[in-house]
C-alpha cells in the first residue's frame, strides 16, 4: 500500500518541520528566560516581525537565503533597542513587572505590524528550485519543506557551535548556572542579559522567516506561535534546552497527527497532553532550571 | 612613611541582609603582599565581609578602597577588574562546563614575566590536567577546591579573597590545599585575605589575624607569633 506509506512519510516529515519551528522559537524564549528570568510575552510578535521583514526583503528582490540572514540581523537590532531602552531598566524588579512590560511590547509590536504591513496575509515568493515536489516513497513532498528541514538542522547546529565553541557562548552557559560567580570573574551581567535577549530575538526571527512559506504570514501568527512555544518550554521544563528539544518533537508530532485525524480538536489535544504531563511532572520533562 | 601601601582598606562598613544588620562597623586593612586571615565562629559575618568586599552585598555605610580606588558601591565585575579574585566557600564551579572551560571563564593576561595560563595551571595542578575535558561539577570536593584556586590564579590577580578553603575536606586534603596556597599564592607575592574556621590552617598561611566576634566586630588583632605563643587568645576571644 504505497498510499499508506506515503501518508506516514507525509505526516512524519510535516511533524519534523513543525517541531523544528517550535524548537527554534522555544529555544529563543528559553535562553532569555534561563539567563534573565524574563518570560518575554513579545517573543511571538518578534517571530512575526521576522517573517514580515523576510517577506519584504524577498518582495523587494532579495534572494530568500539572503533574506534569511538579513531579517534576523534587523530583528536582532530591534531586540537590542528594546532591551536597552525598556527591559534593562526593569531588570532588578520582580518577574511580574517584566511580564506586564513584555505583554505591552507584544501589543505594541502587533500594532506596528498592522500599521506597516496591514491586515492582509502575505506570502513569501520562494526561489524556483524550491517550488515543486520531490517523490519520496510514494508521496509527492514539497521541496521547500525539505529545504526547511535542512535549515532547521543548520540553525540548531550553528547554535550548538556558538554555545559550545565561542567565548560568548561559554559565558552564556556559565551565566545560566551561577550568574553571581560570572560577575565575580569580571563579566558585566548587564551585557550577558543583553546578549541573551538579542540572541533570543534572532532565533525568533529565523523561525519566522523559515515558517513564512509554511503558513500564511498574518498578524495572528505571532500570538499563535507564542502559545505553542510556551507549551513547548513548559512541557520541556523551564530553562532546559534538552527538554525543549523533546517537547518540541512531541508537540510537533501530536499536533500534526491530530490535525490529520481530527482537525478541529488539534489544539485541544495539545493542551490536554500538556495538562496530563504537568500533572505527573509539574516541572516539565527536564525542568532543572538551567540550559546545557 | 608607611612601609607598604594598603591594597585593601575597609572603614566602618555596615552591611545588611534585608533588615538584618549583619556587619556593624567593621574596619580592617590588608597591605600589599600580606596574607591576612579572619578567624571567627559560624555566623559572625566572615563570609558577609568577603561578599561585601566583592560587591555582592554592597554596604549601606562606611567605605571600601582597593588600591586607592573607592569600590564601596562598585559592582562585582568592576572589583574583579581591579585585580581581585574570589574563591567562595561553595567553590561555585560552573556545572556543565569542563574543567578547561571553567578556567577559561576567568583567564586574563598577566603582567609579570611568568603569568598564569592554562598550561601553567595544568603543570602545577596535575589533578586538573588529567581532567580538562571533564564536567567541573563531577570533580571531588578537593579537586573542585583546586579548580576554584586555579580559576583564581589564572586571572592573574593582585589579591585573592578566599572563603574557608578547608571546608568539608579531609585533613590530608586540607594539608594539600594549604601547600597550594602557600606555594602558588603567598610565595609568588599575591596578597591574600582568607576566612577560616580551621585555626591551624590559618596560622600556617597568614601572618596577621583578625578575630571576629558577633556582627562583624573585631575583638582582637594578632600576629601569627602572638597566637602561637599564647593559644589562649583564640580560646578566650572566640570560644562560646
Amino acid at each position: 500500500m504505497g498510499g499508506t506509506i506515503g501518508i506516514i512519510v507525509d505526516i512524519s516529515l510535516n511533524s519534523l518541520v513543525l517541531s523544528g519551528v517550535f524548537l527554534i522559537v522555544a529555544i529563543g524564549l528559553n535562553i532569555i528566560y534561563g539567563l534573565s528570568r524574563i518570560m518575554n510575552m513579545g517573543h511571538g510578535a518578534l517571530y512575526a516581525v521576522g517573517a514580515y521583514t523576510g517577506y519584504t526583503l524577498v518582495a523587494t528582490g532579495f534572494n530568500y537565503f539572503v533574506a534569511l540572514v538579513i531579517a534576523p540581523i534587523i530583528v536582532g537590532g530591534i531586540g537590542l533597542l528594546i532591551e536597552r531602552t525598556i527591559i534593562a531598566p526593569m531588570r532588578k524588579r520582580s518577574m511580574v513587572y517584566t511580564l506586564i512590560l513584555t505583554y505591552g511590547l507584544m501589543f505594541f509590536l502587533d500594532g506596528m505590524i498592522k500599521y506597516v504591513w496591514g491586515n492582509k496575509p502575505c506570502f513569501i515568493d520562494l526561489p524556483a528550485f524550491m517550488q515543486g515536489t520531490l517523490s519520496i516513497l510514494g508521496t509527492q513532498y514539497p521541496i521547500f519543506r525539505l529545504v526547511t528541514l535542512f535549515l532547521i538542522a543548520g540553525i540548531m547546529g550553528g547554535l550548538m557551535l556558538f554555545l559550545n565553541k565561542t567565548k560568548v557562548g561559554l559565558i552564556l552557559r556559565a551565566s545560566s548556572t551561577i550568574p553571581e560567580m560570572v560577575s565575580c570573574l569580571g563579566i558585566n551581567m548587564s551585557y550577558v542579559h543583553m546578549g541573551a535577549f538579542v540572541l533570543g530575538c534572532i532565533m525568533a526571527a529565523m523561525a519566522g522567516i523559515i515558517a513564512g512559506p509554511l503558513t500564511t504570514i498574518d498578524p495572528l501568527m505571532g500570538s499563535e506561535m507564542l502559545i505553542s512555544s510556551f507549551v513547548v518550554i513548559v512541557i520541556g521544563g523551564l530553562g532546559s534546552l534538552r527538554g525543549a528539544v523533546l517537547a518540541a518533537l512531541l508537540i510537533g508530532f501530536v499536533q500534526t497527527l491530530a490535525e490529520f485525524f481530527i482537525t478541529d480538536l488539534a489544539m485541544v489535544i495539545v493542551y490536554v497532553l500538556m495538562a496530563v504531563i504537568l500533572a505527573f511532572m509539574p516541572r516539565g520533562i527536564l525542568g532543572e532550571g538551567k540550559f546545557e | 612613611m608607611e612601609k607598604r601601601n594598603k591594597i585593601l582598606n575597609i572603614e566602618g562598613i555596615q552591611t545588611y541582609y534585608g533588615v538584618s544588620h549583619v556587619i556593624q562597623g567593621l574596619s580592617m586593612y590588608v597591605e600589599n603582599q600580606e596574607a591576612v586571615s579572619i578567624l571567627g565562629r559560624n555566623g559572625v559575618g566572615k563570609t558577609t565581609t568577603l561578599r561585601t568586599i566583592m560587591g555582592l552585598t554592597p554596604p549601606r555605610g562606611g567605605s571600601i578602597h582597593i588600591n586607592g580606588v573607592d569600590t564601596t558601591k562598585a559592582p562585582p565585575h568592576k572589583i574583579s577588574k581591579l585585580g581581585v579574585a574570589y574563591v567562595p566557600a561553595e567553590r561555585h564551579i560552573f556545572p556543565g562546563l569542563s574543567v578547561e572551560e571553567n578556567l577559561m571563564m576567568a583567564a586574563r593576561p598577566g603582567k609579570g614575566k611568568d603569568p598564569w595560563t592554562l598550561e601553567k595551571v595544568c603543570d602545577h595542578f596535575p589533578v586538573l590536567a588529567d581532567r580538562t575535558k571533564q564536567d567541573g561539577s563531577t570533580l571531588s570536593g578537593g579537586e573542585q577546591q583546586m579548580l576554584a584556586i586555579g580559576r583564581a590564579l589564572i586571572s592573574n590577580p593582585e589579591i585573592i579573597i578566599m572563603d574557608e578553603p578547608s571546608q568539608g575536606l579531609s585533613p590530608l586534603l586540607v594539608q594539600m590545599i594549604t601547600d597550594v596556597v602557600l606555594k602558588f599564592c603567598i610565595s609568588s607575592g599575591i596578597t591574600m585575605l582568607i576566612v577560616e574556621q580551621n585555626y591551624r590552617m590559618a596560622l600556617k598561611v597568614a601572618s596577621r589575624h583578625y578575630l571576629m566576634g558577633t556582627k562583624g566586630k573585631i575583638v582582637k588583632i594578632a600576629s601569627t607569633k602572638e597566637l602561637m605563643e599564647d593559644p589562649e587568645i583564640i580560646q578566650s576571644h572566640l570560644s562560646v
